[in-house]
C-alpha cells in the first residue's frame, strides 16, 4: 500500500509554496512507516485512478481563469473524490477557484467549481500578516495571510473562529471553510509543517480510508519540535499569549 | 551652482558620518541632500553627457551591471556607477556625492545604474535615462510585492523612462508582453538562451513565466551554449567564445544581457571582442557571495534575496560540502515563498541560525536535509561554526539572508561588501 498524494497544477498554483504541503503529508507518511508518493499533476490526463489526498495552491490573478478551465476538466473526479471522503486541501486561490466562484471589483466574476460553499469577494485593500485559528478538528492552527478578497458563504461550516488576522473578513470572526474533508484556507504557504496536528489529522483521515492505522514516527517529534518553536515565535508576533498545551 | 549648498552640507554630513563610523558610509547625506535639494537626483542623473543607463529585474541585476560596467569601460568610456546596497534614492544620491565636487557634477560620460525594481519606479520618475535593460520578472518579497503582475508593472514604469532603447530577457514572457507596450521610436534589443541551454537547466530559468519560444538569433544575443564557467554568445552570425565569473546558466544569461546592453549603449564603438575580453576577466565569484578570509581559515558566503537566487546559490554549493551554516532573519517576514526551492543537495546543515531558525529548520528538514544543531543567537553560532575543526573537503559555508548578513559582518568585524 502506497499513499498517492497529488500535487495539482504545481506550475501555475504554487505562489508561496503551498503546493510543498503534498511533501509534508508524503514525509509524515513516510516517518510513520507508510509509503508515499506525490504526483504532480497539471491536466486530467495527469491523474492517478486511485488518490489518497489533493493539494491545491494559491496562484496570481492573471492565471485564475487559465487554472479554473484546466480544473473544470477534472471536475467529477474531484467531485467525486470530495464526496468519498478524500481530504483536499485548498489554499488561497485555488480554495477560491473550488467555490462557487470569484468575484471582481468591477463587477465581473469568475464561476467556480462548487465544490465548496460560498464565495470569494472584493475587500478594501489586501492583507498580510499572520493569522491564528482556533479550530475544533485540528487544533490552533498558526500561519500567513495574504490574500485581497474576503470570503462569504462559509458561516454554516468554517474551518474556525479567528484569534488573530482577518480571515474570510466582513466582520465574521471566521477563516475557511469546510465540508467532510475537502478544506479551503487563506492560510498560505507549508501550513501542514508549521501545523503538525492538522498534518496527522488528514493522515489519519487517509490512514482510516485505507483501514490501516496511522501513529507519527520518530522523526516527527523531532521536527514538530522545530514546529513548535515557529509557531511560538508567530503566536508571539501576533500577540497572543503562547499557551504550551495549544 | 544652485546645487552647491546642499552639496556642502551633504558631503560634510558623509565626512562627519566617516569620522564617527571608519569605513560606514551611510545613506543619511543623501537623505539630507534630498531634503534640501530634492530636484538634484533628478537633474544629475540625467546630466551625463553620454546618457543613463539603468538595470533592473528582480535576479541578476547586480552581476549584469558590474559586467556591463566592465565592457563599457573597457571601450574607454568613463563611467558613474552605484554599489548595489546603494539603489534607493538615498542611498543613490549619497554614491553620487561621493563623486561629485562641491559644485554638485559628478565625472563621467555614461551612468550606468542596478535600480531596485520597488524603488525604481519611485526614483526614475522625472528621470530620463538612453538605455534600460531588464532581467527577469521573479517574485521577490512576497510582502513588499504580492505577485509577478506587480514586479512587471513596476518594470514597465521603469522601462518608460528609456529614450532610446529597452533591452530585454526574450525568455521572460512578462518581459517580452513588456516589448509589446514600448513607446514608438524607442528600439527593442533582446537576449535569450538556445534551446539545448533551456534543455540543460534542470530547474528552468527561474523566471515566473517562460516565453514559448527560444530567441531567433537573428533578434539578439543568443546564449548558445554553457560550459562549466565558459559560454559561447551568438551574436549577428559570429560565435562570440567567453569566460564567466562563475558556473551557472544564469551567470551566462547575464552576460547575454551586458553584451546586448552594451551594443545598445555604444552603437557603432562597439566591439564584440573588447566586450568578451572584459567579461572573460571579470574576477569569480563564489555563489552570489564571495570567499572569505576569517580566523585563518576560508568561508564561503552565499547570499539569498529570493527564491530564484536561492535555488541557483544551493545548486551551486557542491554536493558533499560538510560544513554549512544556514540563517534565515527578520528581513524575511513570511519564509513561505522558499519552500518551493529544493535544498535537498546540502544533505546535512551542521547549525541552523538567525531569528527564523525555527522555520528555517522546518523548511530544510521537509527537503530531507539533517539538521545537527539550532541556535537561534547568531554571535555564538558564528563563533561555533568558526572554532569547529576544518572540514576535510570543502570550503566552511554560510548561507544567509541579508539581514543575517549584515549581523554575520558587524559579528566578525567586516566592512560592507559592494
Ligand atoms: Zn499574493
Amino acid at each position: 500500500m502506497t499513499f498517492t498524494i497529488v500535487s495539482l497544477l504545481p506550475g501555475t498554483q504554487n505562489t508561496n509554496g503551498d503546493a510543498q504541503n503534498a511533501t509534508v503529508l508524503e514525509r509524515r507518511a513516510e516517518w510513520a512507516g507508510i509509503a508515499a508518493r506525490t504526483v504532480l499533476v497539471e491536466r486530467a490526463a495527469e491523474l492517478p485512478a486511485e488518490i489518497d489526498a489533493i493539494v491545491l495552491g494559491s496562484g496570481s490573478d492573471a492565471s485564475l481563469v487559465r487554472s479554473r478551465d484546466t480544473l473544470r476538466t477534472m471536475h467529477d473526479e474531484l467531485r467525486r473524490w470530495g464526496t468519498e471522503g478524500v481530504p483536499i486541501l485548498g489554499i488561497g486561490t485555488g480554495w477560491e477557484l473550488l467555490s462557487w466562484g470569484i468575484e471582481h471589483r468591477d463587477g465581473s466574476a469568475i464561476e467556480g467549481l462548487g465544490i465548496l460553499p460560498g464565495r470569494a469577494v472584493p475587500r478594501d485593500g489586501r492583507v498580510t500578516g499572520d493569522a491564528v485559528v482556533a479550530t475544533a478538528r485540528f487544533g490552533q492552527l498558526v500561519g500567513f495571510e495574504n490574500h485581497a478578497r474576503d470570503y462569504v458563504g462559509a458561516e454554516a461550516s468554517p474551518l474556525g473562529r479567528l484569534r488573530a488576522g482577518e480571515g474570510n473578513g466582513r466582520a465574521s470572526g471566521q477563516e475557511g471553510v469546510v465540508m467532510g474533508s475537502v478544506i479551503g484556507t487563506h492560510l498560505h504557504g507549508p501550513v501542514l509543517a508549521k501545523n503538525p496536528a492538522f498534518a496527522d489529522a488528514l493522515l489519519r483521515i487517509m490512514a482510516e480510508r485505507r483501514g490501516i492505522a496511522y501513529e507519527p514516527g520518530e522523526r516527527a517529534a523531532t521536527v514538530d519540535g522545530y514546529a513548535a518553536a515557529a509557531r511560538a515565535a508567530q503566536l508571539r508576533a501576533a500577540g497572543i499569549e503562547v499557551d504550551p498545551a495549544a | 551652482m544652485r546645487y552647491a549648498p546642499a552639496i556642502a552640507v551633504g558631503k560634510l554630513v558623509r565626512i562627519a558620518a566617516r569620522l564617527r563610523k571608519p569605513g560606514g558610509g551611510s545613506a543619511i547625506p543623501g537623505l539630507i541632500v534630498n531634503r534640501i535639494a530634492p530636484g538634484y537626483l533628478k537633474r544629475t542623473l540625467s546630466g551625463f553627457p553620454q546618457g543613463l543607463v539603468v538595470v533592473s529585474g528582480s535576479s541578476g541585476k547586480s552581476t549584469t551591471t558590474k559586467m556591463l560596467v566592465a565592457i563599457l569601460r573597457a571601450h574607454d568610456v568613463s563611467i558613474f556607477t552605484n554599489p548595489s546596497t546603494a539603489n534607493i534614492s538615498q542611498g543613490l544620491t549619497s554614491a553620487l556625492l561621493e563623486q561629485a565636487d562641491w559644485r554638485g557634477r559628478v565625472p563621467g560620460d555614461v551612468a550606468v545604474l542596478e535600480m531596485d525594481e520597488g524603488h525604481g519606479a519611485l526614483v526614475m520618475q522625472g528621470v530620463d535615462a538612453r538605455v534600460v535593460a531588464l532581467t527577469n520578472v521573479m517574485v521577490d518579497q512576497i510582502d513588499r510585492f504580492h505577485d509577478s503582475e506587480m514586479v512587471a508593472g513596476m518594470l514597465a514604469r521603469i522601462a518608460a523612462r528609456a529614450g532610446e532603447a529597452v533591452v530585454l530577457n526574450a525568455d521572460d514572457a512578462y518581459l517580452e508582453r513588456l516589448a509589446a507596450r514600448v513607446a514608438p521610436g524607442v528600439a527593442v534589443h533582446r537576449f535569450g538562451v538556445s534551446a539545448a541551454v533551456l534543455a540543460a537547466a534542470p530547474r528552468g530559468l527561474g523566471n515566473t513565466e517562460t516565453s514559448e519560444r527560444r530567441l531567433d538569433p537573428a533578434d539578439g544575443v543568443v546564449v548558445e551554449r554553457v560550459d562549466g564557467a565558459s559560454a559561447v554568445l551568438l551574436d549577428d552570425g559570429v560565435e562570440h567564445p567567453t569566460g564567466l565569473p562563475a558556473r551557472g546558466i544564469h551567470y551566462a544569461v547575464d552576460a547575454a544581457a551586458a553584451y546586448a546592453t552594451a551594443r545598445a549603449v555604444l552603437g557603432e564603438r562597439f566591439s564584440a571582442d573588447a566586450a568578451v575580453a572584459a567579461l572573460s576577466s571579470i574576477p569569480p565569484v563564489f555563489g552570489r557571495g564571495e570567499r572569505v578570509r576569517i580566523r585563518d581559515q576560508d568561508v564561503d558566503f552565499v547570499l539569498v534575496q529570493n527564491p530564484a537566487s536561492y535555488q541557483l546559490n544551493i545548486d551551486a554549493i557542491p554536493v558533499g560540502t560538510e560544513q554549512i551554516l544556514f540563517a534565515i532573519g527578520s528581513d524575511v517576514r513570511d519564509p513561505s515563498y522558499f519552500w518551493p526551492v529544493d535544498a535537498s543537495s546540502l544533505d546535512r546543515v551542521s547549525i541552523v541560525s538567525g531569528s527564523k531558525a525555527a522555520e528555517a529548520a522546518l523548511m530544510l528538514t521537509y527537503d530531507g536535509v539533517e539538521i545537527d544543531r539550532i541556535e537561534t543567537d547568531l554571535g555564538r553560532a558564528l563563533d561555533d561554526f568558526l572554532a569547529a575543526p576544518a572540514p576535510a573537503r570543502g570550503v566552511k559555508t554560510i548561507v544567509f539572508t541579508a539581514d543575517s548578513m549584515r549581523r554575520t559582518r558587524a559579528h566578525l568585524g567586516l566592512t560592507e561588501a559592494e
